[in-house]
């Protein structure tokens, strides 16, 4: 008896010790650190998880490693709780989900090579486990004192697995601070990338490393901040105010998402009626084919509820890309946006839906496209920008994609535009076209010149303006709505308040589609 | 100052606002056409407009100064 309450003792002072490691570990790099944090305008990693995930559910792993001074003698001495990035699995509006959560607390939250090991436990567990892996970057980079010289010559696994998780699950980079040198390709191999307006920035090399390599002065702000990577380089899809709101962000990102790939994507009623009509439409968008106007008042008035998550809002404006709802089911919408450059493609449009359309189409996600297209921009500068390898690349995606497509012409269909706003030669399940729709190969003005050409030159000089305007009214008249249904070109003309109910209809029967294509390890290609 | 750029190539269809006048933000200084479209040029900022840099009829590059807001 006795000696069975000596060892209940052992194990008591065992737990305490255990207990009391794990507060000292919890609190990451100690209070001083974490009110620097605060005073910098961001939250601390673990209220940030705190706010991710749902109350109690998170199991953390690897709270108790640290860095090991036998690989890099500098550190001897130095508090390094969890290396300095929480790792673990949680629910997320009752999904799991893994996170890599880099900590500035702890210093620097730069990437040792424990943190690493954490961090391919968790690649590891989100691909086998099949569930998102969600990264918040707040991290100086690599931790040189462990990295600097040649053993480098084995790392880099972690952008190889990254690669090979991409459309398997969704992956989510936040950055919530800095993100400084190759590690700012994490955001670019990801899905999602919001970024805090003010503590974020990413880029190659930071402003210490680029003033020694190629001599510029510029901060990290200034060169990777988000105002560069929301609206000049497209690299981040969001802009957010602050930490709560990014993650707010992340949240309503994941639920438009299944799990993985081979998971439906989550149907959430909404209880707005899926025939209501959207008689606002007759107003909002004009007859007249030369104005613009602002095509997400057309997707707020028929999307669920108005919600609409747009993605790269800020980047390539000319096309609208993003997620919502119709009856619950969660589509991505492609739209032209007439507001700006007339809604014609050029390099970033292409590339920004392109990348939409693959995320969507890995996913399961069906795809609306709402088609008021001029065409793509022609002329000498966007030739030499690439406009045909771009234009090749959301070909490319949108001819590829097997999810269910909805086409709605609203407008115009010009041209190549009238293909990657997937035409009806592009699979779409229902493409229904408005009686304002203008479908043709070119607009009158420019056909004029090619079709009539001879007659115009040989006719008198007087005359020649007069055969012009005739032969246009011609072309005109044969750019007419009930030409492409009467040729059976779209599945029918409906009325601009239907459009709400057609796409319903059109995402429910596509969801029946079995689209197979033939063998291949991958196609290539255009970038 | 501000700058008002051309966001792609265009001709110049419309010349709407007039040196020495005040403008809103969001107001239209010109409207280009291109792409069988007309694209509105918004003044990006309120202030007199200084300078209007365009004629009806001129081509416009991307990226040239349309007018000048100060």
């Amino acid at each position: 008896m006795q000696a069975e309450a000596r060892q209940d003792f052992a194990m008591r002072e065992l737990v305490r010790e255990l207990a009391e490691k794990k507060e000292k570990f919890l609190g990451m790099g100690g209070p001083e650190k974490v009110a620097q944090q605060h005073a910098k305008g961001k939250l601390a990693v673990r209220e940030r998880l705190d706010l991710l995930f749902d109350k109690g559910t998170f199991t953390e792993y690897g709270l108790l490693a640290h860095a090991q001074p036998s690989v890099a003698p500098a550190l001897a001495g130095k508090w390094t709780p969890a290396d300095g990035v929480v790792t673990g699995i949680g629910d997320v509006d009752g999904r799991k989900a893994a996170i890599i959560a880099y900590d500035f607390t702890v210093m620097a939250g730069s990437m040792g090579m424990i943190g690493e090991l954490k961090a391919a436990r968790m690649r590891e567990l989100a691909l086998r486990l099949r569930i998102p892996l969600i990264w918040l970057l707040d991290s100086a980079g690599a931790r040189i004192q462990e990295t600097a010289g040649s053993t480098f010559a084995r790392a880099g696994h972690l952008f190889r697995e990254e690669v090979v998780m991409s459309g398997v699950v969704p992956l989510v980079a936040a950055m919530m601070g800095p993100c400084a040198a190759g590690t700012a390709y994490i955001p670019g191999l990801a899905d999602f990338v919001p970024m805090v307006k003010g503590t974020s920035s990413m880029a190659l090399g930071g402003s210490h490393l680029v003033r020694a390599a190629v001599g510029e002065e510029v901060s990290d702000e200034e060169m990777g901040g988000s105002a560069v990577h929301t609206r000049i380089s497209g690299v981040a899809d969001l802009e957010v105010p602050d930490d709560k709101t990014c993650i707010q962000v992340i949240k309503e990102y994941l639920s438009f998402f299944p799990s993985h790939n081979q998971e439906p994507p989550p149907v959430k009623e909404t209880g707005d009626p899926v025939d209501r009509r959207c008689p606002e439409l007759y107003d909002i968008v004009p007859t007249n084919q030369r104005r613009a106007y602002d095509v997400r008042k057309v997707i707020r008035a028929v999307v669920d509820e108005g919600y609409f998550f747009e993605m790269k809002p800020e980047w390539a404006k000319n096309v609208v890309t993003g997620f919502a709802r119709f009856g619950g089911i969660p589509a991505g919408i492609v739209a032209s946006q007439p507001m700006v450059m007339g809604g014609a493609l050029d390099v970033n449009a292409s590339d920004k839906v392109a990348r939409f359309v693959w995320l969507c189409d890995a996913f399961g996600i069906p795809l609306v496209f709402l088609m008021d297209v001029p065409g793509f921009l022609v002329g000498s500068q966007v030739e030499r920008e690439g406009i045909i390898r771009h234009g090749s690349k959301m070909l490319f995606a949108v001819s590829e994609a097997t999810v269910p497509k909805v086409t709605v012409v609203l407008r115009k269909g010009y041209g190549a535009g009238y293909f990657v706003m997937n035409g009806a030669a592009y699979e779409p399940d229902y493409v229904v076209a408005w009686p304002t729709a203008e479908i043709s190969v070119m607009g009158p003005e420019g056909a004029v010149n090619i079709i009539f050409r001879k007659e115009i030159e040989a006719a008198p000089e007087g005359e020649r303006e007069r055969i012009r305007e005739e032969r246009i009214r011609q072309i005109r008249e044969a750019i007419n709505p009930y030409l492409a249904a009467g040729w059976a070109g779209v599945d029918d003309i409906i009325d601009p308040a239907d459009t709400r109910f057609a796409i319903w209809r059109g995402l429910t029967l596509g969801n029946r589609r079995v689209l197979e294509r033939p063998w291949k390890k991958h196609g290539v290609l255009p970038v | 100052m501000t700058e008002v750029r051309a966001e792609m190539v265009a001709n110049v269809w419309k010349v709407v606002a007039e040196p020495g006048a005040e403008v809103q933000a969001g107001e239209v200084l010109v409207v280009l056409e291109s792409m069988k479209m007309e694209i509105p040029v918004e003044a990006p900022v309120s202030g007199k407009v200084i300078e209007v840099r365009v004629k009806e009829g001129d081509v416009v590059q991307d990226g040239d100064v349309v007018a000048v807001i100060g």
